[in-house]
């Protein structure tokens, strides 16, 4: 008697696991925090009640930023870690390079899918003629102003200059213009003006070229001449000399805006087009963060259904409504509520004028040698071609010993 | 026989012998094995090659291409089924597949389950591209995967004009040869002769361990020697016939295209069979010419080098078997078991930790060690130790680094990142911090400990706080003081009337901020050290002292500093050690600036693995870090007697 019930009980149980077996269970990592986070389980939860009918179930986990590149390099080539996961493009290169990390996408998208997306965003996704994500959210560079200070924000390079002299009293500390000018990324968008480039279209490094040695000399006649900046800038100075009204403009990304103080009234304006350069605009390097399949994920089709869900209308309005995001999703700049939001519609102008930041595998070989450069530049211990060609041949030097390896 | 001694010797050499010819012959059977897999996954891509040529010919796409691929695979055993998919379109265009028949025949547009089959073939069509555009050979363009039923599924990717359009896979059907097993005799031979020879040579051999230790290393080595040269001429033997099926094999496919190519009027070129026979590389392998002549030189070559591989394993083999022997003939392993018997309990108690121990230090330790002799970074990622295997090339690029400065026209410059330049940092640093650090924290001791000083718990207190707060914090608040112009310690010297330094723009400058920095932090640690040490001296030596008529100064240095001696000795190599491997203070103050010239041995480690992504390179420097910082330490205890009393 007692072993017939137990038969019983294992068959129920067996065929409880059947049907579960055939619904997907999709976990996602991400690195939010605070409304971030909750504007993101909202979106998720959504999705759940649309699929709850087809099975499919999406759990969310917040893994720490500063561990989550290192967490999915040592779990999905492995087979574990999870179904999808949400990062920068920048380490994009090299995780594909290493293989078994990210699944491409090309075998699922429909036609005009990625039509939804700003072209700029998805540009970011793709790598050598392969699209590897579907784009979530962007950050650039804007500027910021203080405007109590500032009425007009300038329009061109000429104007800032004027403008940034005229409040600039470095006796007293204060600074017309203040931004991390000796971080790369920064000056991004200062060289994108001139047409320089880190990479050329072969994936060689050219830090060196005449286009970034020209945007260097412009921002050392900002620096040297017209004495606007203040010397090594780091970013909590920048962000003590705004909150302290003692910086009229920085050039900074939406993360700042998280740590101005209550009491400065601030507003935001497309960066300045650089007279210097024919006019061109600044264009700064935009950090896209994609939407990445696993490539040890076991339900990659349903994965896909949460991709194209979180990446629609309905999706991007409560990521930038209440997760303020700035979506790659460019029909939700349309929506009334958005296009009302001052902060939204800057970054969503300033992001016409802006460049993907590469996302090669030797982008990650970049950065240290242009910073000592920078450095070195920045406290005039080197002229900028001087120090830019030292920096090219470590590059060069970084890349080939990394590829002499077996 | 009956002796201690000479038992030892026996058991020894029966173990050894046992331990090293069974894995050698394991050995051999395995490298039989690898020789007759190899065989079969180069017969499985000559066809493949073979046939992307053909599909490449007959346009890549159309009617003509499925013939091609029908006629193909049935004509030859060895070939299971093949297909070809071609990128644009996903489209399957031909399949001799069982499955795709009927209305999944080809040509059709892949399934949705049939992505990761599209997958492989942009893998192919990336890898084949950055090999092209890189002129290097470091992906994979041809990938052959064993199936489970002993079957090799072959995908290689196929050209039309220069561009890689789409792609090809093949199931060659298991080998019709089975790998023979090694042969035995031999093995047993190797294992019973010098045993026999051994308990011969017992009878007239003195009883002393080394006497008996010496006769059974040479005949274990004897036997083993044996067994390799057995083995070696049989593997020697397998890769030439390996080479040979490989070429007849080669020559065949390529009678077969060629009349295939007539049939279906596919215009070219006569086939050439010696470059259907490449590494997953696209590299040919050259051993046989166009028409299916072995070349004997490259024969010759190829021989050499399995064998070769073969035996480097046997000479780590016959290693370990000796050391075994040793072990066991010296008596070390008999007094070993006698201390595990009569102290079970305690080793029982014990072994938990050891466990843990384990797991958390030795097994990252000594993985940290094999890393150092791989080329790992983070392309390679994926592939097992022994495929990137460097040996000490790592190490030989680390201290050969001598070039650490170049003359040029502006005078000497100096190459920061050198390694020697890092190692005179480093020590520069470690001396001057712990010579600051003790100087301080004595004199402060000292001062604490005056009989009758009033609020001695709050000095006390305060002057602990340095090493209470986390040093990541103290470390932030040190740099922004040093800044150039809003900096604490640049408006006082203003104050003082003197000009205002740019500390991070030379490297002396850079120095001395972390060197502050460190200094704040490090004097707490000594001075609690010391004022433990100080208490703990008999107040009547001094007494003594007094009468006797010492001054102070004498007090000091003769009863003070010997008395510090075992409490100041292990702090100084605590502090060696740490400061030596203080990574926070130089990363977060200074950050390696101006260009990498304050960077101390472990901030270029982490900067070559973190940064560089170069995980091989980086775990031969932590380990060459390591050894210096060993034998510091070892000769430091040696000569100071430091852990003994006064």
């Amino acid at each position: 008697m007692r072993l017939r019930g137990l038969g019983v009980l294992i068959a129920v149980l067996m065929t409880a696991g059947a049907v579960q077996a055939l619904a997907a269970d999709l976990v996602i990592w991400h690195g939010y925090r605070g409304e971030e986070k909750v504007a993101f389980e909202k979106v998720v939860a959504m999705f759940n009640e649309k699929m709850a009918a087809k099975g499919i179930k999406a759990t969310t986990l917040a893994v720490p930023y500063d561990a989550f590149a290192d967490k999915i390099t040592a779990s999905v080539p492995r087979g574990k870690g999870p179904d999808i996961f949400i990062f920068a493009q920048d380490r994009l290169g090299g995780w594909i390079e290493a293989g078994n990390t990210i699944d491409p996408l090309d075998f699922y998208l429909e036609k005009g899918i990625t039509d939804r997306f700003l072209p700029v965003t998805m540009d970011a996704m793709t790598y050598k003629g392969q699209i590897w994500g579907l784009p979530f959210n962007f950050k650039c560079v804007t500027m910021i102003y203080n405007k109590k200070l500032v009425t007009t924000p300038p329009k061109t390079s000429k104007e800032l200059v004027a403008l940034a002299q005229k409040l600039t009293n470095a006796a007293a500390g204060q600074y017309g213009l203040a931004y991390t000018y000796a971080d790369f990324y920064f000056h991004s968008a200062l060289m994108n003006a001139f047409g320089g480039q880190a990479f050329d279209a072969q994936r060689k490094p050219t830090v060196n070229n005449p286009n970034n040695i020209k945007s260097l000399e412009l921002l050392m006649k900002w620096f040297d001449q017209d004495k606007f900046l203040p010397a090594e800038p780091g970013g909590a100075l920048i962000t003590q000399l705004f909150n302290s009204g003692k910086a009229a403009m920085v050039f900074n990304g939406p993360w700042f805006l998280g740590e101005i103080s209550k009491d400065i009234d601030y507003g935001l304006a497309i960066l300045p087009t650089v007279d210097e350069a024919g006019g061109k605009p600044m264009k700064p390097w935009i950090t896209v963060e994609g939407l990445y399949i696993s490539a040890s994920s076991k339900n990659k089709e349903a994965a896909y259904e949460l991709l194209k869900f979180i990446t629609d209308l309905d999706a991007a309005k409560i990521m930038a409504l209440e997760g303020r995001q700035t979506p790659a999703n460019k029909g939700i700049y349309d929506d009334a509520q958005v296009a009302a939001d001052p902060i939204l519609k800057a970054f969503r102008n300033q992001v016409n004028n802006a460049l993907p930041m590469p996302n090669f595998a030797e982008m990650a070989m970049f950065w240290s040698p242009v910073t000592t450069a920078m450095n070195s530049l920045t406290r005039k211990a080197a002229t900028p071609k001087a120090a830019m060609d030292l920096a090219q041949k470590e590059v060069e030097e970084r890349i080939a010993s990394l590829r002499k390896n077996p | 026989m009956s002796t201690p001694v000479r038992r030892h010797a026996l058991i020894g050499l029966a173990v050894a012998g046992l331990v090293g010819v069974l894995a050698a012959w394991l050995l051999l059977g395995a490298g039989r094995r690898a020789t007759t897999g190899f065989r079969a996954e180069r017969e499985a891509v000559v066809s493949a090659r073979a046939l992307a040529e053909l599909v490449a010919r007959a346009g890549a796409q159309g009617d003509q291409v499925r013939q091609a691929v029908t006629r193909f695979t049935a004509g030859d055993q060895s070939i299971r089924s093949a297909r070809v998919i071609i990128f644009e379109g996903l489209s399957l265009e031909a399949s001799t597949f069982p499955e795709d028949v009927g209305d999944k025949a080809a040509p059709r547009r892949l399934a949705k389950e049939e992505k990761p089959l599209f997958d492989q073939g942009q893998r192919l069509r990336a890898a084949a591209e950055t090999n092209r555009e890189d002129q290097a050979s470091m992906k994979e363009e041809i990938e052959v995967t064993p199936m489970a039923d002993g079957s090799l599924q072959v995908a290689a990717p196929l050209s039309r004009d220069g561009a890689v359009v789409g792609f090809l896979q093949l199931i060659a059907a298991p080998p019709a040869v089975v790998a023979q097993a090694a042969p035995w005799w031999p093995a047993l031979l190797a294992f019973i002769v010098p045993i026999a020879l051994f308990a011969l040579a017992t009878t007239v051999l003195p009883e002393r361990r080394l006497a008996l230790s010496v006769a059974g290393l040479v005949l274990l080595m004897a036997g083993l020697l044996g067994f390799a040269r057995v083995g070696s001429s049989t593997l020697a033997g397998d890769r030439g016939a390996a080479e040979n099926a490989v070429a007849s094999h080669a020559t065949a496919v390529g009678t077969r295209a060629a009349t295939l190519a007539g049939e279906l009027n596919l215009a070219g070129q006569p086939f050439d069979p010696s470059a259907w026979d490449v590494t997953v590389f696209s590299k040919p392998y050259g051993v046989f010419s166009p028409t299916g002549q072995v070349d004997s030189a490259k024969l010759e070559a190829a021989t050499v080098s399995t064998v070769a591989s073969w035996r480097s394993l046997f000479w780590l083999l016959g290693g370990i078997s000796g050391l075994l022997l040793l072990f066991f003939s010296t008596g070390l392993a008999a007094r070993l078991w006698s201390i595990l018997v009569t102290n079970r309990g305690a080793y029982f108690y014990v072994s938990p930790a050891m466990v843990g121990m384990l797991l958390l230090v030795f097994f990252p330790f000594f993985y940290g060690i094999a890393l150092s002799f791989t080329g790992s970074t983070i392309y390679n990622t994926d592939k097992s130790i022994p495929q990137i295997w460097v040996g000490l090339k790592n190490y030989t690029e680390i201290i050969s680094d001598v070039k650490v400065a170049q003359h040029s026209a502006g005078g000497w410059a100096i190459n920061y990142q050198n390694f020697y330049w890092t190692l005179w940092v480093t020590v520069a640093w470690t001396i001057s911090n712990v010579a600051i650090g003790v100087t301080v924290g004595l004199i402060l001791a000292l001062i604490l400990n005056i009989k009758g000083l009033r609020f001695r718990p709050i000095y006390r207190v305060l002057l602990i706080l340095p090493w209470a707060v986390p040093n990541y914090i103290t470390a932030l608040i040190w740099k922004g003081m040093f800044h150039q112009q809003f900096g604490v310690v640049n408006q006082v010297l203003q104050m003082v009337g003197m000009d205002p330094v740019s500390w991070f723009e030379k490297p002396f400058t850079s120095f001395l901020a972390c060197l502050a920095t460190n200094g704040w932090l490090s004097f707490p640690f000594m001075m609690v050290i010391s004022l433990g040490a100080l208490q703990s001296i008999p107040a009547d030596l001094y007494e003594a002292a007094r009468v006797d008529g010492a001054s102070r100064w004498r007090q000091f240095t003769s009863i003070t500093l010997p008395s510090l001696k075992p409490a100041l000795v292990p702090a100084v190599i605590l502090s060696v050690v740490w400061t030596f491997n203080m990574f926070n203070i130089i990363y977060l103050v200074s950050a390696g600036e101006p260009a990498h010239s304050t960077e101390i041995l472990i901030t270029q480690a982490y900067k070559l693995a973190f940064e560089q992504y170069r995980y091989g390179y980086a775990a031969a420097y932590s380990t060459v870090i390591f050894g210096i910082l060993l034998l510091y330490g070892t000769w430091q205890n040696r000569v100071t007697k430091a852990t003994e009393g006064i």
